[in-house]
This record gives C-alpha cells, sequence and structure tokens, in this order.
C-alpha cells in the first residue's frame, strides 16, 4: 500500500531523517487557520496523492501570503493529479535549496535483493535522468548497514570515488551517510517495499532534508505492525474508496487472514459482475470478457481455498452492486481449492439476492460434482436464467456465453 | 530425464500437521512421491498418512538417516556409529515443501536451508517481503534452490510431483509428453496443461513458480533447466502484466541460453487502463508504464517468441514442433 507523503514523512522522523517542518490540511478543515498555525511567510502548499507526477501536474504551489495559501489549497482539492484523488493538502517551509539529490531503497526483482540507488541529479523524476548520472548499490537485506553507512557502523565510504556519482560524504552524526542510514532503517523495520526522497535537499546553510517522501509499505507484513490499523481506508482509482472496497477488503483481516484470499475487489464502471479465481487466470479472464464485448463492475477474485464464510461475504457484496446485467463466476481447473466449500458460500449469497439478470459458471477441481449438483438445486428452486460449465468448456469461450445471453435479454426489454 | 525431481526423491513437509499440509502429503504420496516424513515444532511423534513427525528438520533427517543406515548395513547400527554421526549428512535428493502459516515462513526456510536441503518449494502465500528476501540471500549462499514463495509446486508427469499441482484430477490433465509449461499462477499453470491433453498431447513438466513480487526460481531459471532436458520440445508460459520477469526471458533467448520453440501468452491487458503503481493479479503484479502486457509481447515477439492471442492457443503454436 502507498503512503501518503505526510505519513512516509512521519516515518522518516521516527528514523532521524530532517523533514520540513509542515502541517496536514483536510477537507473541510480551516485553511487560513491551519497556515497560520505553521507561522511561516514563505511557503508551499502539496496535494497529498497515492502516486503520479505532481509537480509537473501543478500539484505543488509556491505562496508567500495566507491569501495565496488558502486559495491554493481550495484548488488543490478540486483536482484529480493524474488521476488521482486529494486526500489532504500538506502546508511547509520553503526550504532554501542549495543542492538536490535524489535517493531510495526498493527490492530489485531481478537480483532479488535491495537496492540502494542514488543520484545528484534529484528533483525530477528518476526516469528522466541519464543512467550514467544514476548509482546503484545491491545491499544483502541481512545486513544492518549499506555500504554508504557512516565508517563507525560498518559502512565503507574510504574508497576514494571521485567521480559525478561519488555521494558527498560528510563524515560526523548529520551528514549524507548518516541519512542512508537512518534510510535504511526505516526501509528494513518498517516492512517497506519502497522507501523514496526526491529530492534530498542540502539547504543554504548545509543540512540534509527529506523535502519528499514516497513510502510503500508491505500489506502482507501487517501482523507485525499494529498501528497500520490506523492508516485511513484508500483506493488507486482516482476516488474515495467505496462502502464495498472497504468491507471487503475486511474480509481478509482477523487471525486466519491468510486461509485462502477472499478480500480483493475494486469497483469499476461496467455491469458485469465478477467472481474470478486466482491472480493469474483473473486478470486473463478480464481480458477475455471485454473481449466479449462486455464490461465489467468490479475485478474480484478469491484464491488459496478460502473457507464457505469468506466466498459468502465477497459474493454478497460483489452482487449488492446496483444495476447488474450479469454475473460472470470463472474459474479454472483447480488444484486444491475446494469447489464444493467455496461454491457454497457462493449459494448462500445467491439464495439471499436472488439475482435475475443472467449468469455464467466455469470452473472444475476438487469435489466439483457436488458443487455443481448443488449449484443446480439452487438455481431450480430460485429460477435463475444460468449456464454451467465445467472443464471440457474453456473460459474463454464461456464469456461469450454470457454475452448472447445478456444481449438477448436486452434485445427483449426493448 | 526429468527436471529437478527424480524417481529418488525424498519429500519432508514443514507444516505437515496442518489443514493444507495434509492434503498436500496426500496428494503426494497419491501420485506416488516418497514423501518421507513430516516437521512440525512440538508436534513431534505424531503420524500423518503413516509418515512420522518430527520437531525439527535437523531431528528429522538425523533419525531417518540412521533408519536408513540400519536398513543397509545393521553392522554399522549395532557398533552404534551411524546413529551418531549424522553431523554431515548429504541431503541430495531431498525436498522440502513449506505448508506453514506466513508468520512462521522465514524460520521454516531458514531451518530447511541450513540443513543443506537442496530444493526447497514455498507453498505459503504472503509472506512479508523482506522475509522472502531474507531466505533467497540465505538460500544463494547455500546454493539452495528455492521454487516459491507462493507455489503450488511443480509436477513431472509419472515421476512425481512436489506440492498439489493437478489436485484430485491429476491423472486426468497431466499425461507424459514433451511440453514444458511454466507460469506465476496454480491454476493456470493448471489448466495450461489441461489443454495440452485436451489436444492429445503430454507435458515434460509443470512448475508454478509462484506470484509474489521476489521469487526463488523465475521463468528464465526453469527455461534453462527445460533448455538441457532432452524430453521438452516446445515451452509454454502464461505470462502477466506485471512484474519484469518476462523481460528476463527476452534476454535468455537474445543470449542463446533457451533455442526451443517458446509459445507466451500475457494477461492482463486491461490494467493498462488502471493508475500506475495499482496491484492487480498476483502480488507481484502492479501496474507499470512502458513494461506492460503490450510491451513485453512486442519484446518477446522480437526475439522470435510465439504470441498468443488467448491462452488457449498456446497448445496450437508449439503444436508442430512437438
Amino acid at each position: 500500500m502507498n503512503l501518503y507523503e505526510f505519513e512516509g514523512k512521519k516515518l522518516f522522523e521516527k528514523h532521524g531523517i530532517v523533514t520540513p517542518k509542515g502541517v496536514v490540511v483536510r477537507r473541510g478543515d480551516d485553511a487560513r487557520m491551519k497556515i497560520e498555525e505553521l507561522r511561516i511567510k514563505n511557503f508551499v502548499v502539496k496535494a497529498q496523492v497515492l502516486s503520479g507526477k505532481r509537480g509537473k501536474n501543478n500539484g505543488i504551489r509556491f505562496c508567500s501570503s495566507v491569501e495565496d495559501g488558502v486559495a491554493a489549497i481550495n484548488d488543490l482539492f478540486k483536482l484529480n493529479i493524474s488521476g488521482q484523488y486529494v486526500a489532504a493538502v500538506l502546508i511547509e517551509e520553503e526550504l532554501s535549496i542549495a543542492e538536490e539529490h535524489y535517493l531510495s531503497i526498493t527490492y530489485d526483482t531481478n537480483k532479488k535483493q535491495p537496492v540502494v540507488i542514488y543520484s545528484r541529479q534529484g528533483g525530477m523524476d528518476i526516469e528522466d535522468v541519464p543512467e550514467e548520472k544514476i548509482e546503484k548499490t545491491w545491499v544483502d537485506v541481512r545486513s544492518e548497514t549499506t555500504p554508504y553507512s557512516p565508517p563507525s557502523q560498518g559502512g565503507d565510504t574510504s574508497s576514494g570515488r571521485n567521480d559525478s556519482l561519488t555521494p558527498p560524504y560528510e563524515g560526523g552524526g548529520r551528514g549524507w551517510s548518516s541519512v542512508v542510514q537512518s534510510l535504511w532503517s526505516c526501509f528494513l523495520t518498517e516492512d517497506t517495499r519502497l522507501v523514496e526522497i526526491n529530492p534530498l535537499v542540502k539547504t543554504a546553510d548545509g543540512q540534509w532534508v527529506a523535502a519528499d517522501a514516497k513510502v510503500a509499505i508491505d500489506d502482507d507484513a501487517f501482523f507485525r505492525h499494529e498501528e497500520w490499523n490506523q492508516l485511513e481506508p484508500r483506493t488507486m482509482m482516482g476516488r474515495l474508496p467505496t462502502e464495498r472496497e472497504v468491507a471487503v477488503k475486511k474480509i481478509d483481516e482477523g487471525e486466519a487472514y491468510y486461509r485462502g484470499t477472499a478480500g480483493k475487489y475494486i469497483e469499476l464502471d461496467g455491469d458485469i459482475a465478477m467472481i474470478l479465481n486466482g491472480g493469474g487466470a483473473s486478470i486473463a479472464n478480464m481480458d477475455a470478457l471485454i473481449k466479449a464485448g462486455l464490461k465489467p463492475a468490479n475485478y474480484t477474485e478469491y484464491s488459496g481455498n478460502p473457507p464457505r464464510e469468506k466466498v459468502y461475504q465477497l459474493a454478497k457484496i460483489v452482487l449488492s452492486k446496483p444495476a447488474l446485467r450479469g454475473l460472470w463466476m470463472a474459474g479454472v481447473v483447480a488444484n486444491f481449492t475446494n469447489i464444493k466449500e467455496t461454491f457454497l458460500g457462493i449459494i448462500d449469497a445467491l439464495d439471499e439476492i436472488k439475482p435475475t439478470y443472467p449468469i455464467v459458471v466455469r470452473r472444475d477441481g476438487p469435489e466439483s460434482q457436488e458443487a455443481f449438483a448443488l449449484m443446480r438445486e439452487c438455481a431450480t428452486r430460485n429460477n435463475f436464467n444460468i449456464k454451467l460449465f465445467t472443464k471440457e468448456t474453456s473460459m474463454s469461450e464461456t464469456a461469450k456465453v454470457l454475452a448472447e445471453m445478456v444481449n438477448a435479454v436486452t434485445t427483449k426489454t426493448v | 530425464m526429468s527436471i529437478l525431481i527424480s524417481s529418488e526423491t525424498n519429500v519432508l513437509i514443514q507444516g505437515m500437521t496442518g489443514k493444507e499440509g495434509q492434503k498436500a502429503a496426500k496428494a503426494m504420496l497419491d501420485y506416488g512421491i516418497n514423501v518421507v516424513c513430516g516437521v512440525t515444532p512440538k508436534k513431534g511423534g505424531q503420524e500423518v498418512e503413516g509418515k512420522p513427525v518430527f520437531d525439527t528438520v535437523r531431528e528429522a533427517l538425523a533419525v531417518i538417516a540412521s533408519d536408513e543406515g540400519a536398513k543397509q548395513s545393521p553392522r554399522q547400527e549395532e557398533n552404534g556409529e551411524i546413529a551418531a554421526s549424522p553431523s554431515a549428512p548429504r541431503n541430495d535428493n531431498w525436498v522440502a515443501v513449506v505448508y506453514v502459516p506466513p508468520f512462521a515462513a522465514k524460520a521454516a526456510i531458514l531451518e530447511a536451508i541450513e540443513n543443506n536441503i537442496p530444493l526447497i518449494n514455498i507453498f505459503v502465500e504472503r509472506i512479508p517481503i523482506k522475509d522472502t528476501a531474507y531466505c533467497l540471500a540465505a538460500a544463494k549462499e547455500r546454493g539452495v534452490r528455492i521454487v516459491g514463495p507462493s507455489s503450488l509446486g511443480l509436477i513431472v508427469p509419472d515421476v512425481g510431483r512436489i506440492g498439489v499441482v493437478g489436485g484430485p484430477l491429476v491423472r486426468e490433465i497431466f499425461q507424459p509428453g514433451s511440453i514444458g509449461v511454466i507460469s506465476r499462477s496454480g491454476g493456470m499453470t493448471n489448466e495450461l496443461s489441461w489443454i495440452i491433453r485436451q489436444a492429445g498431447l503430454g507435458q515434460s513438466a509443470a512448475v508454478h513458480v509462484g506470484g509474489d513480487l521476489l521469487m526463488g526460481t523465475t521463468y528464465a531459471d526453469v527455461l534453462r533447466l527445460f533448455e538441457k532436458d532432452e524430453q521438452t520440445k516446445a515451452v509454454i508460459i502464461f505470462g502477466e502484466h506485471g512484474g519484469s520477469y518476462e523481460f528476463e526471458i527476452v534476454e535468455l533467448i537474445k543470449n542463446k541460453e533457451f533455442t526451443k520453440p517458446l509459445a507466451i501468452y500475457i494477461g492482463g491487458k486491461f490494467a493498462q487502463m488502471l493508475p500506475e503503481g495499482m496491484n492487480i493479479g498476483h502480488a507481484g503484479a502492479i501496474v507499470a508504464r512502458g513494461q506492460g502486457a503490450t510491451e513485453k509481447e512486442a519484446a518477446l515477439k522480437a526475439v522470435g517468441a510465439m504470441i498468443a492471442d488467448t491462452y488457449e492457443e498456446l497448445v496450437k503454436l508449439v503444436k508442430p514442433f512437438v
């Protein structure tokens, strides 16, 4: 999950990285009061978004009066920054900048270890910095320090490299290398996937300050980070998360969180409810549905043999979206997900909601005969317009079948 | 010839007493692979599917080694040498499969690595990435291969299976043949294998490499094994929009490290409509501009891989070569 800048900066501060003095403004807050609270003449107001090129998209404004600031804040709340919803605005002191550098740590999937990325050319997107101006240093995740760390902490800055890549090693406690060490400890102890400071500013008085913070936390480590419960719900869909999205996320919480996954739901613009299976087949089937001329109402998949109750909750929420015109339940020949157990969860939801639109099911795997018999009984007692398929018919084929059924209904109504 | 496993393979299941661990034990025994024992801390002395459970991997290997020694040379056991010297066991044919909860995964995997088990299949989903990276670093140091995390395992038809690939329908789906199958999706590993079988063909091996951001064995790693495997005449892959592992295949083909016919399908074109940085599909599938499904197809096509429009087409593309 991506953090907002102000959340990321709190983590940085916790690990000893200096950040600008600032205050967060929420929608509905008194912006004037917040600016006055900061008591600074020259300040910056920054849209708080989960991703995207904020600077290039007018999401950062420099202000020199309270009036300017209030106007800028009101304006930012009206914007979507490269498709991202503005959740808050951060007001910060304007730094007196001498140099702008770039510093980040993330996992290199190719080398399967963390990589520290550094450039003297900060302040712009790292993709736009020429390759020869970027220094990458791979670090064993088991190490408590990086080669950039101060020598007293096991780092190695004695090699005498002296080209344009050489980080400005300054020794002492508050130099560049201690920023790297702090970021490394933040990266590890906060269970992040990415920590990025861009720009890492050297101020006119020689202090290193993180002017921005991009942090992605690793959702799978939530069991050792109770504090993450306090983070507000969010989505990258350019709006607030819907009630359904928030509700589905809760399904996989709690002690049995790892017993099957059923907590995935992204609300989309279409009208075909999707209950898919598996992270791979589900994305291929999204493509297949669109190819068949239909529009998905959501992206949802469950996998890993979740219990009946989890699937029931998921199906109930998926089917609660208004104005649906069809339901596609498409899954592979399962390896170990029990089809009977999971279908029972879906049947529980279908018995409650009793959809009148066309339904197509394609699935196979452990105990699928029993599962399909139960599904047929459910269809009969509810008089569903439903077609059931097992492994003899391919998943894509059944998307076409659903398209025909949905179109037939539409034609009749017209 | 087969990749990764043979008829000599011995399996140890970490977490065998759990619900999925028990199912895995049964699945492997049913398909004729030698599940020797299980390990669950504090549950030593129990049995699953008639196989003993030990508290630690070290204890399990020592007891099994001394039993084997007893069978092969009872005289040595009499003077106590075998039982007393399990210190440096060669565990060449051993595979550890890990079926523990995610918060216990790191300790379990490290235990297998420290005991020199050369192949570890991690079934566990939702392991924190830091723990995975830690285990991968330790494994690399010891020359241990990890398949996973989030991997249902692998199968070499009629030789054996590691994990639960194929489920109870395994004999309807798999038969020996010459097509290799690789996917980050467990379901699609099975589905592609089924399409092969429907076409009257068989598989040389099917490997589910797992859907996490970091993985122990990548598409490219498995392709290197298929390149050397005489039984394999062609390979099909179910690729995905997220991650950059498909680009490793491009490099592999460019460097002529993989020269056999390869057909690949890249799922998730719709993800291009979603904002950059969004995660959809597998844990490792994050929308990234400039390296999505379309760019992957183009790069693979440029080095001669056959691109399937739908995953159902994959088998048609390789059929002339097998």
